[in-house]
């Protein structure tokens, strides 16, 4: 089945090594991998398609007339990580999840890190995602970043670099659970041979520890998730975190605040609720307070979460930490809060804001990666290397006219991975990422064991965004 | 539960039922018509023009049908708001902004169902599709009923949808009753096919899956007055309109457990319905059969409107 893979020795391939040998971890699965025929994978495949179909992990995609329903791709060969390196990546993930919670605190708070230099002030106040209206507020618990989702890739010297924290609201974690499921129903055979951490245990540790921030006074805490509605491309997952939880999915109709505290409308009359996991951007979370024009919240929401009586997951404001200008600070924020060496890498990055940073970018945009501060799911960005010369000064425009809005980066190899390609019927190189789920409660703390692997399907593009036309992979920690 | 999901479950309930009767309607009328006793009965256009009706858009005598056009427009016309097409994907719609509290199989069987009617090919279904579309919708709406006694909490959220279910199944059965009751008298005067022993009574039971049951109950040919005794009447036939009054009662009960006098409440309305049917003479409602069809439909929809501004004010 992998007569016709070609190894390209430039890249960091995650299951061969440099010449060509299959690594240990990977040999058994190849093995039997091998015994299948090409035609047999493509039926597998074919119906692990419609199982995604049938279950209805779909997304919308809008075209001229009609909305069509697609599935998320999902790769059939999984991706495999040991024990140690394991280790690594999860206390990396905690470490940086803590250490952005304690810079959440202090920033809204008494601002120390700025204070002693070790931060610009303009880094905050020249972020569109600063709340005022945080400053001061006590989060339940000290807990701001509820859930992390810690994107991570594999350059080609064999080791771990962050890309990106998305601390707002991650999404994919249903995605890890279905892509078990899924390779599961197909190829059960080969969970005989490896021992994978089982991933169907998020919801239960995500609820213990949302219940750990609980607002004060409340004994069984009443939990709901926020949705923007059925319509919304993550709908599938907040009805799958709300049925494995076992609390309800409402939409911001569902609720009311009086007296600054917050009521579901139910068959029943009201009900207060206590925690609310939300998967609504800050800016609609209230009109009152936000956005005025946001139909997906609910007015009050923020008064009440003011006075403590609720707890929102994530708290509102988080992004101004997940910025791409503040990701550059990482290693000093850690070293800053936690007293430790970080434990994953950070990329380097040049701050355009900087002007000799900026004149470096300038000189060497071939081979740097010019990316927005603030836009999430790949969009805005720029790979030097395949620029053309009309676009190079397009871009070079663009970072004199706004040098806050861009940081740059070397371009990273991500590793490939074996995966297949519907289109050639065979096995090819693509670019992987790793996307880490974190859970802070209060003293308590939880790491999704596997994560997403996300794939970019296109030959040799390095964004695997699902909107940019990603797939994804089952991937196994193997238990020790 | 939430208000609007209770409301929306409440018309997964309806929209799946409905389905099914239409698609057996459509079916049944179709087919037995193919061989029909008299020369009205086989008539193309008069089996139109009763198929018209019971999905609620009734023609003229003086509008000339296309049979293709009629049927696409009944099973698989998206622009029709009645097609079959249009209620499985409300009752997909409505169980999907509910994901979260029905269970995964009762979800895959939904979804199953909608793309099986949506990608079903238009050429396909009225070159020889009609009996396999019909049948599978059938036979996909009864899986989904097992999905829900079988794999949902036997709870408030289980009753609101069984309320919904059955408040449409008596609908429907009202509907199919009003529609063959029309036939009938429609189809009278060729050689002894008179309106009491139509052959319509058989085509009306077995619209409603009730024929076999009922020869085994009177033991003679259906006419008139034993039909619509069993359909309506029979609370052990489970498609009569006792037996889905029967239900309705007993799913408020859970919903509302109160034994309290409280006039006002949904309960008490379906109550007082449901005893007013219970100890009725067949000959009562014979005498004017469509004065009973308006006052049952007026009382099921009265029922639907409380139970909105009871539970699903939100």
């Amino acid at each position: 089945m992998f007569s016709s893979y070609q190894l390209n020795h430039d890249l960091y391939d995650e299951i061969f090594e440099d010449h060509g040998k299959i690594k240990e971890v990977y040999k058994k699965l190849f093995d039997i991998y091998g015994e299948h025929s090409i035609r047999d994978y493509v039926n597998l495949n074919e119906k692990a398609k419609s199982s995604f179909f049938n279950q209805g992990i779909t997304f919308q995609v809008y075209d001229k007339e009609k909305t069509h329903e697609k599935i998320f791709p999902f790769d059939l060969f999984p991706r495999i990580i040991d024990p140690k390196e394991w280790k690594i990546i999860e206390k990396g993930s905690v470490q940086r999840s803590k250490a952005l919670n304690l810079f959440l605190w202090d920033i809204y708070h008494d601002k120390n890190i700025i204070k002693q230099g070790i931060i610009p002030m303009e880094l905050i106040s020249s972020s569109a995602n600063y709340l005022d209206q945080m400053n001061g507020i006590d989060p339940a618990g000290g807990i701001y970043n509820h859930i992390s989702g810690t994107d991570i890739i594999k350059h080609n010297d064999g080791k771990y670099y962050v890309l990106e924290d998305n601390i707002r609201c991650p999404s994919g974690v249903s995605y890890v659970i279905c892509n078990r499921t899924a390779l599961k129903r197909a190829l059960f055979g080969v969970f005989n041979h490896y021992k994978a951490c089982s991933v169907t245990n998020y919801a239960e540790n995500l609820l213990d520890l949302l219940e750990t921030v609980k607002p004060n006074g409340v004994d069984i805490p009443n939990v709901v998730v926020i949705t923007p509605g059925m319509y919304n491309s993550a709908f599938y997952e907040h009805s799958y975190l709300a049925k494995t939880m076992g609390v309800e999915l409402v939409e911001g109709r569902d609720l009311f605040v009086e007296n600054d505290f917050v009521y579901m409308k139910t068959i029943r009359g009201p009900e207060k609720v206590d925690i609310i996991y939300r998967r609504v951007d800050d800016a609609y979370l209230d009109p009152l307070e936000f956005n005025p024009n946001s139909t997906l919240g609910v007015p009050g929401l923020f008064a009440a979460y003011k006075k403590g009586n609720v707890t929102l997951a994530n708290a509102p404001g988080t992004g101004v930490a997940d910025d791409k200008a503040v990701y550059t600070y990482m290693p000093e924020i850690i070293k800053y809060y936690l007293g430790e060496e970080p434990i994953l890498n950070n990329v380097h990055t040049y701050h355009c804001s900087r002007p000799n940073e900026l004149k470096y970018v300038l000189d060497h945009i071939q081979d740097l990666v010019i990316k927005p501060v603030d836009e999430a799911g790949g969009y805005g960005i720029s790979i030097g290397n395949r620029l053309g010369k009309d676009e190079i000064s397009l871009v070079k425009k663009q970072l004199q006219a706004n040098p806050r809005k861009y940081v740059a980066q070397p371009i990273m190899s991500l590793s490939v991975h074996p995966t297949y390609i519907d289109k050639s019927e065979s096995f090819e190189q693509r670019h992987v990422d790793l996307r880490t789920f974190t859970v802070l409660g209060k003293d308590k703390e939880f790491v999704l064991k596997g994560g997403l692997t996300r794939v970019a399907l296109q030959k040799g593009n390095l964004i695997v965004n699902s909107s940019q036309g990603g797939g994804s992979k089952d991937t196994w920690v193997l238990k020790k | 539960m939430l208000a609007r999901v209770a409301n929306n479950l409440y018309w997964m309930g309806r929209y799946i039922e409905r389905s099914e009767h239409i698609a057996r309607f459509l079916n049944v009328n179709y087919f037995s018509s193919l061989d029909a006793p008299n020369a009205r009965s086989q008539d193309r256009q008069f089996v139109l023009r009763s198929m018209l009706f019971m999905v609620g858009e009734p023609v003229g005598e003086d509008v000339v049908l296309e049979e293709d056009e009629v049927l696409y427009k009944i099973g698989l016309d998206a622009d029709f708001i009645f097609s079959i097409r249009n209620n499985v994907k409300q009752a997909r719609e409505n169980a999907n902004s509910a994901r979260d509290l029905i269970s995964t199989e009762l979800y895959e069987a939904i979804n199953k169902f909608y793309h099986f009617v949506l990608n079903y090919d238009r050429e396909a279904f009225l070159k020889n599709g009609l009996h396999d579309f019909t049948v599978n919708v059938a036979e996909m709406t009864s899986v989904l009923r097992g999905k829900i006694r079988g794999t949902l909490l036997h709870d408030s959220l289980y009753a609101i949808i069984l309320m919904g279910v059955n408040i449409e199944r008596a609908t429907q059965i009202i509907r199919i009753i009003n529609t063959k009751y029309q036939d009938a008298m429609n189809a009278q005067g060729s050689y002894g096919d008179k309106f009491g022993n139509s052959f319509e009574w058989t085509t009306l039971l077995k619209c409603a899956e009730s024929y076999d049951m009922m020869r085994r109950f009177y033991k003679k040919t259906p006419i008139s007055i034993t039909t619509l005794e069993f359909l309506i009447l029979n609370p052990n036939c489970p498609r009569s309109i006792m037996n889905s009054l029967n239900q309705v009662y007993r799913h408020i009960k859970v919903l509302d457990p109160s034994k309290a006098y409280n006039k006002n409440s949904t309960a008490f309305l379906v109550g007082k319905v449901r005893a007013e049917y219970q100890y009725k003479y067949i000959e009562e409602i014979e005498q004017d059969v469509q004065l009973f069809i308006e006052q049952i439909l007026n009382s099921l929809s009265e029922i639907s409107k409380k139970m909105e501004s009871e539970f699903f004010n939100y």
